[in-house]
């Protein structure tokens, strides 16, 4: 929902300066999202974020992130044909090492919880940015293709 | 009376005797008079020349230790080619030195040039060591860094860390656009350069014992994987081929294996897997996270951290991953072990309410010792003298450097780098 918001919120930018051009009258009321960047919107929107959140150093899954995660399964399994990626991330006072070892844990439990729920494993890979990408420690599911 | 010579120098090597310790807290005083020439007319002049710059230097790196202390290198101080192996002690007697660097540069026929060092023991009027090497004349500060390795090996028994090189990630931009590149440079700073391009987010470069390859991990495929780049040609492989993420590379002792973390679904373990290539070899098995493996310098032991016990700690294995014990018992948690080359120490760090800190403790977890008090302090690289550990620390700005601390209390010393530097990693004595 977020993600829509801020998909608006910079068409509106764009369009208001576009209103000042001559010549150009008429306005876009709707955002042009096609492709990969529609079904991503879709799925932010659907599964009620992309994003789920585990307590410093856990790796395990909280009830609201088996909430989120739920419904990203149910939207992975309407759409076989697109290849999510689960990325993983540290704790930022963790050491380098174990950092990217715990994102990769999180992402593999991540993982591990949508291929409980019926996605193919096939449809999900994992990664870890371990503490090379600042903020809270936690799991983004993305689309690839 | 030049085969005599050459023959003399052949003979020398290995004689470092261990006469003079380091007794005062200044250090042993050294007299570093400039290299003489046997060279003659307008070549002896260049020769000697070249011999200035390399005393010079080797003065400079002297002055750099806690253990000796170089008296100036003057010209005035000038003495003949066969005054080398027939020094006149008196002189540097009354001037309180009690050791005695000298040596020749000589120009050959091939366009290099022949360098030699020799060290007296000054009171005792007896040689201590002697070394020659055959170099491109635009190599001389090598030659200098083995002259000055050499008195520092007779003086003190341990290596030189002069003619080493450093590894580090040099890092630009902040957040998510960072720039990560590996950077190679001697460890006084010189010859620094880029041997990554910067289009990929790059971590932990690793140096074989001897500078020719470094083992790092790189997201070139998306995931971090470990892969292996011979500096000489900047050939890059993969270390293992598979989808696994793998990480936290290091080369054994003899630059023969490479132990490094591999994920395999929830689980992150060690594994060992030849330089060369070949199949990998499991040495862990216990669920949760080993990671940051480091031979001990004989090769037949390996420390690591788990946190298996349910917080991370320190422990030691065989080199085949029998016998594994822990050997952090001092509170908090305990990450990025690397054995000193001598087999003493090991340095980790220490995550605790006061942030990461650097220490050292015995192979059997005996003697634990902090060094430094910063709050953002870790992977901690030894240096080959096993007297002083490379590390990165962040400050309270966020900006992250590297840092020298010595084993004897006095404070971390930064280093000078062209930008951002984090996970350091020291290479042994080259050659």
């Amino acid at each position: 929902m977020r993600k829509i918001l801020f998909v608006l919120g910079v068409a509106l930018v764009a369009s208001a300066a576009q209103s000042q051009l001559p010549f150009l009258t008429k306005r876009p009321t709707q955002p042009i999202v096609q492709g990969i960047d529609a079904l991503r919107v879709d799925f932010a929107a659907q599964s009620g974020g992309t994003t789920v959140y585990f307590g410093t150093e856990s790796v395990i899954l909280g009830a609201p992130a088996k909430t989120v995660l739920t419904a990203q399964a149910a939207w992975l399994r309407h759409h076989p044909d697109v290849v999510v990626r689960v990325e993983g991330y540290g704790d930022g006072a963790d050491t380098r090492d174990h950092a990217l070892a715990v994102g990769a844990r999180r992402a593999e439990e991540t993982r591990g919880f949508l291929v409980l729920l019926g996605v193919p494993s096939t449809q999900v890979s994992t990664t870890s940015w371990g503490k090379e990408r600042p903020g809270l420690g936690r799991a983004v599911t993305s689309l690839v293709r | 009376m030049k085969r005599f010579h050459l023959t003399l120098l052949l003979l020398g090597l290995g004689t470092a005797a261990h006469a003079q310790q380091a007794g005062s807290p200044a250090g042993t005083v050294i007299a570093v008079p400039p290299l003489t020439s046997p060279d003659s007319g307008n070549k002896g002049n260049q020769m000697l020349s070249v011999g200035f710059d390399i005393s010079k230097l080797i003065e400079s790196d002297l002055k750099q230790t806690s253990e000796l202390a170089p008296l100036p290198t003057k010209r005035e101080d000038y003495y003949s080619y066969p005054e080398v192996t027939a020094p006149s002690l008196y002189k540097w007697r009354t001037a309180h030195a009690k050791v005695l660097l000298m040596g020749f540069v000589q120009s050959r026929s091939d366009g290099r040039l022949t360098v030699g060092c020799y060290v007296y023991d000054v009171d005792k009027g007896r040689e201590m060591a002697r070394k020659g090497s055959v170099i491109a004349p635009s190599e001389w500060r090598r030659a200098a860094h083995k002259c000055s390795g050499l008195a520092y090996t007779a003086v003190t028994g341990s290596p030189g860390i002069f003619d080493t090189r450093i590894a580090y990630v040099a890092e630009s931009g902040v957040g998510d656009a960072r720039t990560k590149r590996i950077a190679v440079m001697d460890s006084d700073g010189n010859g620094h350069r880029y041997v990554t391009a910067g289009d990929t987010t790059v971590l932990t470069p690793r140096l074989a014992p001897n500078g020719s390859q470094l083992a790092y991990v790189s997201y070139a495929d998306g995931k971090p994987n470990v892969r292996l780049l011979e500096l000489g040609s900047n050939q890059d492989r993969p270390l293992v081929g598979g989808d696994a993420i793998s990480f936290a590379p290091r080369f054994s002792p003899d630059g023969g294996r490479i132990v490094f973390s591999m994920m395999n679904g929830p689980n992150c373990d060690i594994y060992v897997v030849n330089a060369g290539g070949g199949a990998a070899q499991r040495l862990t098995t216990s669920p949760g996270v080993d990671t940051d493996p480091s031979f001990s310098p004989d090769g037949s032991k390996i420390v690591f951290e788990s946190d298996r016990g349910g917080s991370q700690q320190l422990y030691v294995m065989n080199a085949d991953g029998t016998a594994q014990r822990r050997i952090s018992f001092g509170g908090g948690w305990y990450a990025s072990p690397e054995w000193s080359a001598d087999g003493e120490s090991i340095a980790f760090t220490r995550r605790g309410q006061d942030g990461r800190r650097i220490g050292i403790v015995k192979p059997d977890g005996t003697g634990e010792r902090l060094l430094t008090t910063g709050s953002g302090d870790e992977g901690p690289s030894w240096a080959p003298s096993s007297r002083e550990i490379l590390f990165q620390r962040v400050d309270a700005s966020g900006r992250s450097g590297l840092y020298r601390v010595t084993l004897d209390g006095s404070a971390p010393r930064a280093m000078t780098i062209p930008q951002d530097g984090s996970d350091p990693d020291w290479s042994g004595v080259m050659d």
